[in-house]
């Protein structure tokens, strides 16, 4: 069955409050009001609606003279336009797949890959799951990070292979009932075999220089192949469209969405919901995003202010609220470093399984940075200009949020409070 | 009745009196507390993304050995001798020291049933101690539980491992001991505490009790780092940051039991060589540090260190000069309290499982030793069962 739509006939304040905070990071009073009033269906459809055009920054990557560097210019160029884009639903979704189809910078050094893997995720964010899946495993940034352009025919090499099963389809499955064998990962690596890339590979040289991809076809097995209780002679395009088939995928992928958007604990009805829709649409991503962003599930009010914000959502949310002032580009490094000292240092997750998120992002040492971070933005003297004032209802969703509390404050220390509640940790 | 609601019901009675008498209390005082209760520390460290073993602890004499990896096996000629069958990995050099001392044990074939080449199933079920997958409590989140105080472990890292998880608390993950301190601007004191003050439930709720949490933590620490003083210099890396952060709360007498801190990754499916070699080298070099360290400061009869990965990797190489996941792999221990020495069968590198050792002392075996020899607790409670380990503590 799939999700039920929400009965909100047009969007109160507080809803679009909501719906702002979830999809586009943080938003001001106006960018709230210019959605109260419509309906669920006209915002989500406003919300998805981008086009593929980035801000202009002053980073470039391909201007560094160290591969170190040119990966702090991706990150820093990446959070620049997560500040600035008036289209945030695309780099919020860019995030999410960044941490779903994962790579990290500890391995992938060359600037042109890492901008084409980021171009790709947004790109495909509102596209057809499984050719999504296929251009992320043609991508040399992809290719490298999980070794398949190390795997030749006779000569295996399963990391992608595994991972592909594992993380970005199926899934493990439960204990006792997996959803793919130790056979399925061998003979996938099988399948995988002869995509490569061609440049770009020295990183002290060549961390510039644009990788392209390759299929050899004297390095690919082209014997026949048992995969997921099919066999054929199958491609590498066969394998990864095979495991994107898989039954279990519309969960996994539902699983993701629901963490994202609509809650840091686990619902299985509700994703099977969500799973239904994605599994009816094949695999569309913009149509299962309408549907969630148009679903009872989202608006709920038992659900509001459930989803922990990440530390790139916890920067980006409060200066987009504060109505994206203007930041010269080493205070944006500086943005990325301090996320990554909260946890979550762009493209550089700590495994191939990226980050889970909810509590996870909570402990002692973020909590302390993430008060240190608040009072750098609103108290400190190189604080930004907040060109948007910060009110409850832009900053924690509510207009009568922590009324107490913040009475006897100025400006700058009602700002400070809002961004070190609970509230506003929350979405 | 079941035996959980018992268990729990306990917890509580026992934490209530813990959260009354530790909060507030001085330095000195907490440092006598962690004596009375034993005063010994568990230092336990995580390398993640499975660890070769047989390239850590190289069975040097086997022919079987070289033969399934003919570009990546250590050669015979560098391999660290330790016994007419193995010998150390070379980057492991810094350790020699220790083991010639006997306070360096490495347990072999170490594993769990029906092994999981997933990382990440692999390595929540070290975590949990719960090969079945069904906990979402970690083993020393158990501990914490038992002994009824959030503080009696720490992480040293960014994020918080499964294995500190548990019910009741939120275990404090510290990211660098110089940070964990809070300074709340001036003039809004009145206000946080209103702030903090107001009702709240779900998610909102946690956020509130994890930030008081946090606020007793930052100042159980810094009412009492001042004391360390380090006692060696330590390398300029990462881990060795990591270790020095725990000897300082040890020596510090913050009242920890258990010290956790992770060093990866180890995931070297091409060009193992190079990395699994820096990875060994950072790890011994900040090993050595924290332990001359523990030396100058009269501590090292207290501490014990215990190393695991989650899954060793196959025997043979794959043709990236790399190596696939695997199953059994080594657990290393080292301290004054260890028994050093190999414990345990070398694997039968002819007789594999899908090209995998195969394990034959269950890790949780090697934890219960470590719960019941070295921390006093009752590792039945924690780890849900009887498990037998090598005997690689001093008796």
């Amino acid at each position: 069955m799939p999700l039920t739509p929400t009965p909100i006939r047009t969007l109160s304040q507080e809803d679009a409050a909501h719906l702002l905070r979830r999809t586009s990071f943080g938003a001001t009073p106006t960018e709230i009001q210019a959605l109260t009033g419509r309906t669920p269906a006209e915002a989500a459809e406003r919300l998805l609606t981008f086009p593929q055009t980035l801000e202009q920054s002053r980073f470039d990557p391909l201007s560094a003279v160290t591969a170190g560097a040119a990966v702090k210019l991706v990150q820093g160029q990446w959070m620049w336009e997560m500040l600035y884009t008036p289209h945030p639903l695309r780099e919020r979704l860019t995030l999410m797949w960044s941490n779903h189809f994962v790579v990290g910078v500890d391995k992938v050094r060359n600037a042109p890959a890492l901008q084409e893997y980021l171009r790709l995720l947004r790109a495909h964010a509102t596209g057809t799951f499984s050719d999504f899946a296929v251009e992320v495993a043609r991508t040399p940034a992809m290719l490298h990070y999980l070794d398949n352009d190390q795997n030749r025919k006779g000569k295996p090499n399963e990391n992608f292979s595994r991972e592909l099963l594992e993380l970005f389809t199926a899934g493990i499955g439960m204990p006792g009932q997996p959803n793919y064998t130790e056979k399925d990962v061998t003979e996938g690596a099988r399948g995988l075999t002869g995509w490569t890339f061609q440049g770009g590979r020295n990183v002290k040289t060549a961390f510039a220089e644009t990788p392209v991809f390759m299929a050899v076809p004297r390095n690919h097995d082209d014997g026949r192949k048992t995969y997921l209780g099919k066999t054929g002679t199958f491609t590498p395009e066969d394998i990864v469209r095979l495991a994107a088939a898989h039954p279990a995928t519309p969960a996994r992928v539902a699983g993701k969405l629901w963490a994202t958007f609509v809650s840091s604990t686990p619902d299985p009805a509700g994703t099977a919901a969500l799973a239904d829709t994605f599994q009816a649409s094949g695999g569309d991503l913009r149509v299962t995003m309408q549907a969630l962003l148009t679903s009872d599930a989202f608006y709920v009010a038992r659900q509001r202010g459930s989803l922990f914000r990440s530390p790139v959502e916890y920067v980006v949310g409060a200066l987009r609220a504060m109505g994206r002032p203007a930041l010269d580009e080493k205070t944006v490094l500086g943005l990325v470093s301090s996320s990554a000292r909260m946890g979550q240092e762009l493209l550089h997750p700590p495994t191939v399984k990226g980050w889970d998120g909810g509590r996870e992002w909570i402990n002692d040492s973020s909590l302390l940075l993430r008060m240190q971070t608040a009072a750098a933005l609103t108290l400190g003297k190189n604080a930004p200009a907040p060109t948007a004032p910060l009110t409850p209802l832009s900053v924690l969703g509510r207009a009568d949020a922590l009324q107490a509390p913040l009475a006897r404050l100025n400006d700058k220390q009602r700002a400070y409070l809002m961004l070190i509640s609970p509230e506003y940790q929350l979405m | 009745m079941s035996d959980l609601d018992l268990n729990r019901r306990d917890f509580l009675k026992i934490s209530a009196v813990a959260a009354y008498t530790i909060s507030g209390m001085p330095g000195f005082l907490a440092r006598a507390a962690a004596q009375a209760s034993g005063g010994k520390t568990l230092v336990v460290v995580q390398l993640t993304g499975g660890n070769d073993g047989l390239n850590t602890l190289v069975p040097y004499s086997n022919g079987a050995y070289y033969a399934a990896r003919p570009n990546i096996a250590i050669p015979k000629s560098d391999v660290l001798t330790l016994n007419r069958d193995l010998g150390m990995h070379p980057a492991l050099k810094p350790l020699m020291g220790l083991w010639d001392a006997g306070q360096l044990a490495w347990m072999e074939n170490v594993g769990y049933p029906n092994p999981n080449r997933s990382h990440f199933a692999s390595m929540a079920i070290w975590h949990t101690a719960d090969p079945s997958q069904a906990s979402s409590e970690g083993w020393i989140g158990r501990i914490s539980e038992q002994i009824g105080d959030p503080f009696c472990a720490s992480n040293i890292g960014t994020s918080t491992p499964l294995a500190l998880v548990a019910q009741q608390y939120a275990l404090p993950t510290i990211d660098s001991v110089d940070n964990f301190q809070l300074k709340l601007p001036a003039g809004v004191q009145d206000a946080f505490d209103a702030m903090l003050g107001t009702p709240r439930d779900g998610e909102a709720a946690y956020l509130q009790q994890a930030t008081r949490a946090m606020l007793k933590h930052t100042a159980t620490v810094q009412a009492n780092i001042g004391r360390y003083r380090a006692g060696t210099t330590y390398p300029d890396s990462k881990f060795a940051g990591q270790m020095k952060d725990i000897a300082r709360l040890i020596a510090s007498g913050t009242g920890q039991r258990v010290l956790y801190t992770s060093l990866g990754s180890f995931d070297t499916h091409a060009g193992q060589r190079a990395d699994q070699d820096r990875l060994l080298t950072e790890l011994a070099e900040g090993l050595k540090a924290f332990y001359a360290d523990l030396e100058a400061q009269g501590l090292a009869d207290n501490v014990v260190v215990m190393g695991f990965s989650e899954f060793g990797r196959r025997v043979a190489e794959n043709d990236s000069a790399g190596t696939d996941h695997g199953e059994g792999s080594v657990m290393f221990a080292l301290g004054r309290g260890v028994k050093g020495g190999v414990h345990g069968d070398s694997p039968d590198l002819e007789h594999l499982n899908q090209g995998d050792v195969i394990y034959r002392q269950d890790f949780r075996g090697v934890y219960a030793e470590a719960l019941n020899g070295w921390l006093n607790l009752d590792a039945r409670r924690i780890l849900g069962g009887d498990f037998r380990g090598p005997g690689w503590l001093a008796s």
